[in-house]
């Protein structure tokens, strides 16, 4: 798996219900020791409720300025969400991404939290 | 004192370097057609520069990060590599305007067809982007293109009226030419001093120098002081022109024309000391536009780059080079007019500029990057306005080309 | 939304900190831009995946005109080797001795080392 697997897909809830895109996968590195670092692991995956494009990084940083790029950029990802990989159920396979037919979704477990994704 | 001398030599070259054949063509063809009446543009352009290259100086020596590693990182993949895309073909198109350039300045000094000095040239500049260190190359072109004061000379010598040359500095299109076409060589001298190529290379070329924080202040005098002088000669150019062609509808279409003014003024020696300049400021541009390649490519894809290491330690680095340069003199031996290659070029570049704008402004306010030197809120106020403009400009170039058959 | 549910350790988001951002061997010299991260394989429902390693090469194209590169043709630099994560990334290796580095290796091997002078500094 690569993480581009786990991103720009739609994230829709056990009922079908679309509630995002996934625009980041965050990682925390608390695994076993692994070279001079710590393993990365995915704890959750990102997910903006508005739009798919995630750049620039404004939507998670706290960085106010410049006022005419960061104030356009944090409304349009206003509510971003962090879920969890428990509350993930089901991801959609390699194949099912390259096969523009089939609804390839990132499928949340009902009940799933939203936490904050500030870092 | 030798610092002061530092600061000095890099004032001078930052004059020099500024001005390429975009502008040298631009700002004659615009003298000789519309007088004074876009000098204002010029000035416009100068304050977007300094403002964007200064930033992404700043980037440079205080994260030791490039322009376009910066655009990759932000910008992500796809529209990074749609500005690849166009960037290159921005920089390569110059690179063929400047190796044009230089063969039309040595046809000027020594009546050999310019299309045989086109090979010597390409060599000369490989040659240099092989062998020579990345200061001395810098330090020679810049203070042989300071030669290029020779317009300004010319003007004072050919002693105009001085107050209806101010006047006619007042933005007012002129009576034979249209809105349309007026506006597109707005366009145009604001794409030849804006060029993208100069802040790859103005970044870049503080990481060759291993720029830290303690470069700062020297890297804004030579941007807030060099450009601004490299503008004035933009103008004394474009005053040139206005002063002599203009008033004899003479339009300028070749070099030899953009001398025409000069020999009037000061004969065979000041002519001779302006074509110097001209070479010189060609071949410098020339060596930039080749480098850009270069460093563009190398940073987008994460090559090993830069002229302080070894060829053989930067190897696809140098070989994008050679490949950008063989394309320059393949495409110049089809005949093509190298000063209409010009005049496309800084149009393209208009297009190119936001994608390329953007990225540095937003990582100049990243503490992540900057520390505390992000920018301060001016400096972000006088860029996002810089954005909004270059956004306008990007969008209205390529229909003002059409609308106006690139202006004639 | 609910708070404090932040694990402990060094927080990296996958996009904002490594996805094309600069590989840099331990003497700064540029080793590839990270194109994609690969994961162990996992399914929702079990334990939370681990990254194994950074990836270049062909997934770049995947990723700008979409598609998916086989894994048998990514380019990996294995985990083990990333000393630090900062705006730049740094590997405690040489570029030289990666397998990875061998579009540089042949470049300059067939073409630049052949041409006089490209073996000594500026």
């Amino acid at each position: 798996m690569i993480v581009s697997d786990l991103l720009d897909l739609r994230a829709e809830t056990t009922d079908g219900e679309t509630v995002g895109w996934t625009v980041d996968a965050r990682l925390v590195l608390d695994g076993p020791l692994d070279g001079p670092l710590a393993r990365p692991r995915l704890v959750g995956l990102v997910v903006s409720p508005h739009t798919r494009t995630s750049f620039l990084g404004f939507e998670r940083a706290q960085v106010p300025a410049p006022w005419l790029i960061a104030r356009p950029l944090r409304r349009l990802h206003r509510g971003t969400f962090l879920v969890r990989w428990e509350d993930i159920a089901r991801l959609p396979l390699p194949a099912e991404r390259r096969d523009p037919d089939r609804r390839s979704a990132v499928v949340l477990r009902a009940g799933y939290g939203r936490h904050d994704p500030r870092l | 004192m030798n610092r002061l001398l530092g600061v000095a030599l890099g004032i001078l070259t930052a004059i020099g370097g500024f001005l390429d054949a975009g502008d040298l063509v631009t700002n004659a063809v615009v003298g000789s057609r519309f007088g004074l009446s876009l000098a204002w543009v010029v000035g416009l352009g100068i304050v977007g520069i300094c403002v964007f290259a200064h930033m992404s100086g700043k980037v440079a020596a205080v994260s030791g990060r490039a322009t376009f590693e910066v655009i990759r990182e932000r910008l992500g993949p796809r529209a990074a590599g749609l500005n690849l895309v166009a960037s290159l073909a921005v920089t390569v198109l110059t690179l063929i305007a400047e190796v044009g350039g230089i063969a039309l300045a040595l046809q000027l000094a020594s009546s050999v067809d310019h299309r045989l000095w086109v090979p010597v040239a390409a060599l000369a500049v490989w040659l240099v982007l092989w062998r020579v260190k990345f200061k001395v190359m810098e330090n020679v072109t810049g203070l042989l293109g300071l030669t290029l004061i020779g317009f300004a000379v010319a003007v004072f010598l050919l002693g105009p009226d001085w107050g209806e040359l101010a006047a006619g500095l007042a933005p007012s299109v002129p009576a034979n030419e249209s809105t349309t076409t007026y506006w597109y060589y707005a366009v145009a001298l604001f794409g030849a001093a804006m060029t993208p190529y100069e802040v790859f290379f103005f970044s870049s070329g503080g990481v060759e120098e291993k720029w830290t924080v303690r470069d700062l202040a020297t890297s804004r005098l030579n941007v807030l002081i060099g450009f601004p002088l490299g503008g004035f000669l933009s103008v004394a150019i474009a005053a040139c022109a206005a002063i002599v062609l203009l008033p004899r509808g003479i339009a300028v279409d070749s070099m030899a024309q953009l001398v025409l003014p000069v020999a009037q003024a000061g004969g065979m020696l000041l002519v001779a000391v302006v074509i110097v300049g001209i070479a010189a400021a060609t071949f410098g541009a020339a060596l930039e536009t080749a480098l850009s390649t270069g460093y563009t490519l190398a940073q987008y894809l994460g090559w090993s780059w830069g002229k302080f290491r070894r060829p053989a330690h930067a190897a696809r680095f140098h070989l994008s080079m050679i490949v950008a340069l063989v394309v320059a003199v393949a495409v110049l031996a089809t005949n093509v007019d190298p000063v209409a290659v010009t005049e496309y070029s800084v149009v393209f570049s208009a297009v190119a500029l936001p994608l390329t704008y953007l990225p540095i402004l937003v990582v100049a306010n990243d503490p992540e990057y900057m520390g505390e030197h992000t920018n301060g809120r001016a400096l972000n106020a006088v860029g996002s306005v810089y954005l909004v403009v270059l956004t306008v400009v990007a969008l209205a170039a390529v229909p003002l080309m059409i609308v106006t058959r690139a202006g004639s | 939304m609910t708070g404090d549910t932040q694990p402990s350790g060094r927080i990296l988001d996958a996009r904002l900190h490594l996805l094309d951002h600069q590989v840099l061997d331990r003497d700064d010299v540029p080793v590839m831009v990270v194109g994609d991260l690969e994961l162990e394989d996992a399914e929702p429902g079990g334990p939370a995946p681990y990254v194994t390693s950074l990836v270049t090469g062909p997934v770049l194209g995947a990723r700008i005109f979409g598609g998916r590169a086989p894994a048998s043709r990514w380019q990996r630099l294995p985990w083990r080797l990333v000393a630090d994560v900062g705006v730049v990334i740094k590997i405690a290796a040489d570029a030289e001795s990666l397998d990875l580095a061998w579009v540089e290796r042949w470049v300059r091997d067939q073409v630049i080392a052949r041409i006089p002078g490209g073996r000594h500094g500026p």
